[in-house]
């Protein structure tokens, strides 16, 4: 084996000059929650680079439910679920559909449509917070997880929409053609088709639409109230006006929630990176 | 946008004979794109003329100017989204360089780098609220070991915590926007800097007459993206200071939500009529970049 | 043909519309109640037991959905927007924020014939905030329901004061000796016996927060200054009001300056003292309940800690921590108490009116009302007179404390003469003058100038 020559060893001395620090700066709220989330009450207070005591004692008061603020842990964690699951499933409906009917099938209006949903996307979604919030309570929908969900789908589809086009648009018309030689119907065409061919592209949006419902702060807690409808977030929101504000157990409960958004984005990262940065996140 | 050179489906069947079928086609595209359209008129549209209407009356306006901290925050946001904007995606073009790097520990690096984007901002944020308060903090806490001396009072100085609001939007965001820098390098010919190798150019000459003439154009959407929904970030600065001390780290977003929370929602919507003209310039151009 | 799980959501989707829509369509007698989420496990379940009790009594069906404190009111706004708003609501920020404004406004229902056949039960002063103007009906009328009541307490750590060398029995009485000493003496004593960061006081100054404006108001009145009259006119040109506006700042923001309540307290939410106090780095703070204390008496009954853990909570509830009220104005006489008068309301377009008047005239009852006041374990003071005398009120030495305090007269705030105050208060210019001094090194007299000058402008 060949050793490292001199100017090698050089650049990786300057390399690293960037990494350390950049790496000091990406973990650092990331374990000093993980090192709230491992103390006891009394030691998490003292400001220690690590506890005195290490303990996983945090972690099994939440999933025991054992505290008054966290009594519906795990009503509020299947709530973060199901909302997040039902957004990615609706945005990956709407956004196939329309991106199918303006890509494939040309239908009129298509270009106007998908300024409308350019439109929406580039709009911030904390200034469409305060008018949809008020309108969900004229609909009804208050206090009803689906005005989040709806809220969630509404934010989520015209980014969903616009890559979705972008990737039909790539797909060869020859294809098309063919199966109307052969005689397929629109639905037909849709779904030997089409949907065989977007998978990757529909499992980064569906991904995506999931991400941003289970990460989703300001509209789960203007819409969402009751403590069994909840998503966890609204209740970690909750902890900060608890009269002796547990904060191990903030720290453990935020912990757990941000498990699973961190193991999904590693699993389907290959599709995420590809699907995702042909265009732009919302971040 | 739809500039593909194959005859679509939809012009080859406008063949006369098969006028039935074309009518089956059009039903479908309408049938398809009717629930987005549906979707938009009723939670997008609707609110939008809704909220308009709320904040019809000049009253509004005038007790939102005449709020102490309105102008201050107007700064704010204007401070917020050129100077950590500016910042963020300068860092990010150089960090994404540096993730060029082919090493398999500098691979590693880039999947720790990461996390921020892909985890939840609440327990995030509230984790660094946690970690400067002057008291308790660690940050605190090890500087008076260190020193003796008490830390700074990081998010009860305005100046201080603002900025610290910004690095919060920065660390949260930056591993997002490295990332489609880098997918902009990728693209770049790996023969330009061959070619320009051979002719003996520096790190930096290549850097100004290779790689930046490619990403410009990319540079720019993704700062005025960057911008647009800077503008609308919520959970930095009400999750890391709730706009304190005394309201003076609030920015457009947190205002509007904090009027409505005081059960004055004209003046919320109003707050949101001011961010307009910060905003429909830069939509405005994202709208003719991301259609061309 | 149909994707399986497409039609599947189709038809999830359809179903659980239909179910919300179809829900009115069984709806009997009933009355929709919203009501903040209590503090304790004992308050909720003394008001399920009201509630069934009224449910069993009446057969009308009560449809209960409790909120966190911080969505009470922009629940309740949206749906009065909607115009569908419950019919009786409570939260424990009405009072400061809304009962006046939606009073005003002509948004809620005249309770008159509720509350004037029990009228002799309740603590006029108390019942008197629930008196307030419609500005359309162009008269004064019962408007809300008083339920229970807070004051200002200042919570000791006996047990710190004595590492310091200091005993609660010999602070000063008057009101310069006893602000001063704390931080002159009692922080650097504290500090040299402990070796360790500790503060002498916690002085809430947040601006979101309602302990900051609390606390300021109450050493406003140690000045004797009146904001408004009893028609709710302005008096702050008053040169006299603002010469006592100018002293309470000066004292107010005198531990700040000196370094002795903690440089957090500038943002300090409601929570933050309550929590600075728990972890004892800080020996005193004033608080506008006595849940300081409160919380400890919680943790000695609670099971799920451990037995040691029970037995330290009750040696600090029951020795260590000490509740007491202010001391003497700075002219010599005994300190009045402002109390704040937790109002419920019921609403104008309520849909089941006659059955909101029958819950609330049942939630006063005594045998109704005492149970759900005392199940806040001394956080809440009762508003009728029977309640007040109480055995629960003499069985320990906070809860006399806080009995005590009441006895010795209590003033109302502005907003009850003047709804605009509760802009000021939600704005909390009172801690915004705080911040320009300490924060912005603005003059004391240029701060309250700002401050009168938006008084006016505001409430005007």
């Amino acid at each position: 084996m060949k050793l490292p020559d001199r100017q090698t060893v050089a650049t990786d001395a300057k390399l690293l000059l960037i990494a350390i620090p950049v790496a000091i700066w990406t973990i650092l709220p990331i374990y000093h929650m993980f090192l709230f989330a491992i103390s006891r009450k009394d030691s998490a207070f003292s400001g220690n680079i690590w506890p005195s005591h290490p303990t996983f004692g945090n972690f099994v008061t939440v999933f025991k439910e054992q505290h008054y603020f966290l009594n519906h842990f795990w009503l509020q964690f299947w709530n973060s679920l199901f909302i997040a699951v039902m957004t990615g499933v609706l945005t990956l409906l709407i956004a196939t559909a329309a991106a199918f009917a303006v890509s494939r099938l040309k239908v009129r209006g298509g270009r106007w449509v998908m300024n409308l949903a350019l439109f929406t996307y580039f709009i911030p979604a904390a200034f469409l917070a305060v008018p949809m919030y008020r309108t969900m309570g004229l609909y009804g929908l208050l206090n009803s997880q689906w005005s989040l969900i709806l809220a969630m789908v509404t934010i989520a589809s015209p980014y969903a929409i616009w890559v979705l086009k972008q990737a039909s648009d790539k797909l060869p018309y020859e294809l098309d053609e063919a199966a109307v030689m052969d005689g397929a119907t629109p639905v037909q065409l849709f779904r030997l088709v089409y949907l065989p061919l977007m998978m990757p592209s529909l499992v980064a949006i569906g991904i995506y639409a999931l991400l941003l419902a289970w990460n989703e702060y300001l509209y789960a807690f203007l819409l969402l109230s009751k403590d069994t409808s909840i998503t966890l977030p609204v209740a970690l929101g909750n902890f900060l006006s608890a009269d002796d504000s547990p904060w191990e157990l903030l720290m453990a409960t935020g912990f757990i929630y941000a498990l699973p958004p961190a193991a999904i984005y590693y699993v389907f990262r290959r599709y995420m990176v590809g699907g995702l940065t042909a265009g732009a996140v919302k971040s | 946008m739809a500039t593909s050179n194959a005859p679509s489906a939809a012009v080859l069947l406008e063949a006369p004979a098969e006028k039935r079928r074309l009518t089956t086609w059009e039903f479908w595209g309408l049938m398809l794109i009717v629930p987005y359209v549906a979707l938009f008129v009723l939670f997008v549209l609707y609110p939008v003329i809704y909220g308009f209407w709320l904040a019809r009356h000049p009253h509004s306006y005038i007790d939102l100017i005449d709020d102490p901290i309105f102008f201050r925050t107007v700064i704010n946001t204007l401070i917020f989204v050129v100077v950590g904007v500016l910042i963020k995606m300068a860092l990010a073009l150089g960090l994404s360089g540096f993730f060029m790097q082919t090493r398999p520990w500098i691979r590693w690096l880039s999947v720790l780098f990461i996390l921020p984007w892909a985890v939840p901002s609440i327990p995030t944020i509230l984790s660094v609220r946690f970690m400067l308060n002057p008291e308790w903090g660690m940050i605190n806490t090890q500087i008076f070991r260190l020193t003796g001396e008490d830390g700074p009072n990081w998010l009860n100085d305005p100046t201080l915590a603002l900025a610290l609001a910004m690095a919060m939007h920065i660390w949260k965001s930056l591993p997002f926007w490295t990332l489609i820098l880098l997918a902009g390098r990728l693209s770049i010919a790996g023969d330009l800097y061959e070619a320009a190798s051979m002719d003996g150019a520096t790190r930096w000459q290549k850097f100004l007459h290779v790689t930046w003439p490619s990403m410009q154009a990319l540079f720019l959407t993704c700062t005025f993206l960057s911008m647009i929904w800077t503008i609308g970030d919520f959970n930095s600065v009400y999750l890391l200071t709730g706009g304190g001390p005394a309201d003076l780290t609030h920015v457009l977003a947190t205002l509007g939500i904090r009027y409505l929370r005081l059960d004055r929602v004209d003046m919320a919507m109003a707050t949101i009529i001011f961010a307009m003209p910060l905003i429909l310039p830069l939509v405005y151009i994202m709208m003719k970049r991301f259609s061309k | 043909m149909k994707s399986p799980i497409k039609s599947t959501v189709i038809y999830g989707a359809a179903a659980s519309l239909a179910i919300m829509m179809a829900a009115p369509a069984f709806a009997q007698e009933k009355v929709t109640v919203w009501w903040v989420k209590g503090f304790y496990k004992s308050e909720d379940d003394a008001l399920y037991a009201a509630i069934k009790k009224f449910e069993d009594a009446t057969k009308i069906k009560v449809d209960l959905s409790q909120y966190a404190v911080q969505d009470m009111i922009p629940k309740t706004v949206s749906a009065l927007d909607a115009g569908t708003p419950p019919d009786v609501a409570y939260a424990d920020v009405y009072d400061f924020q809304v009962t006046g404004k939606w009073a005003y406004e002509d948004k809620l229902a005249d309770l008159t014939d509720v509350l004037t056949p029990i009228k002799d039960r309740f603590e006029p002063a108390a019942l008197s905030t629930t008196f307030l103007f419609d500005a359309a009906a162009k008269k004064k009328a019962y408007y809300a329901f008083p339920l229970k009541q807070q004051t200002m307490h200042i919570e000791i750590w006996s047990d710190l004061l004595e590492k310091a060398g200091f005993k609660v029995a010999d602070l000063p009485k008057d009101w310069k000796g006893y602000w001063d000493i704390w931080c002159s003496k009692v922080q650097p004593a504290l500090r040299k016996a402990t070796g360790k960061r500790d503060y002498a006081v916690g002085f809430p100054m947040g601006v979101d927060s309602s302990d900051s404006f609390f606390s300021f108001l109450t050493f406003m009145d140690a000045y004797n200054v009146k904001l408004v009259d009893d028609d709710g006119k302005l008096l702050v040109d008053d040169p006299n009001v603002r010469k006592g506006l100018i002293s309470a700042l000066t004292d107010y923001v005198a531990p700040y300056q000196k370094g002795c309540t903690p440089p957090s307290s500038t943002s300090w939410k409601d929570p933050d003292n309550n929590v600075a106090f728990a972890n004892r780095t800080i020996v005193m703070t004033h608080n506008a309940t006595i849940s300081i204390a409160a919380k400890w008496m919680d943790d000695m009954n609670n099971e799920r800690l451990s037995a040691e853990e029970r037995a330290k909570a009750k040696d600090y509830y029951e020795n260590a921590i000490v509740t007491t009220g202010f001391p003497n104005k700075p002219d010599g006489s005994k300190p009045v108490y402002r109390t704040a008068v937790k109002t419920g309301v019921v609403f104008k377009d309520a849909k089941n009116l006659e059955n909101a008047k029958k819950f609330v005239a049942f939630l006063l009852k005594e045998e109704n009302l005492r149970p759900y006041v005392e199940g806040s374990l001394g956080r809440w003071f009762p508003v009728t007179k029977e309640g007040q005398k109480s055995p629960f009120w003499a069985a320990d030495k906070h809860r006399r404390s806080v009995r005590d305090q009441y006895a010795s007269g209590v003033v109302p705030f502005e907003f009850t003469k003047n709804y605009k105050f509760t802009i000021l208060n939600n704005e909390n210019v009172w801690a915004k003058a705080m911040n320009r001094v300490v924060n912005e090194k603005v003059p004391v007299d240029k701060a309250v100038d700002e401050l009168i000058a938006r008084i006016k402008q505001v409430a005007g």
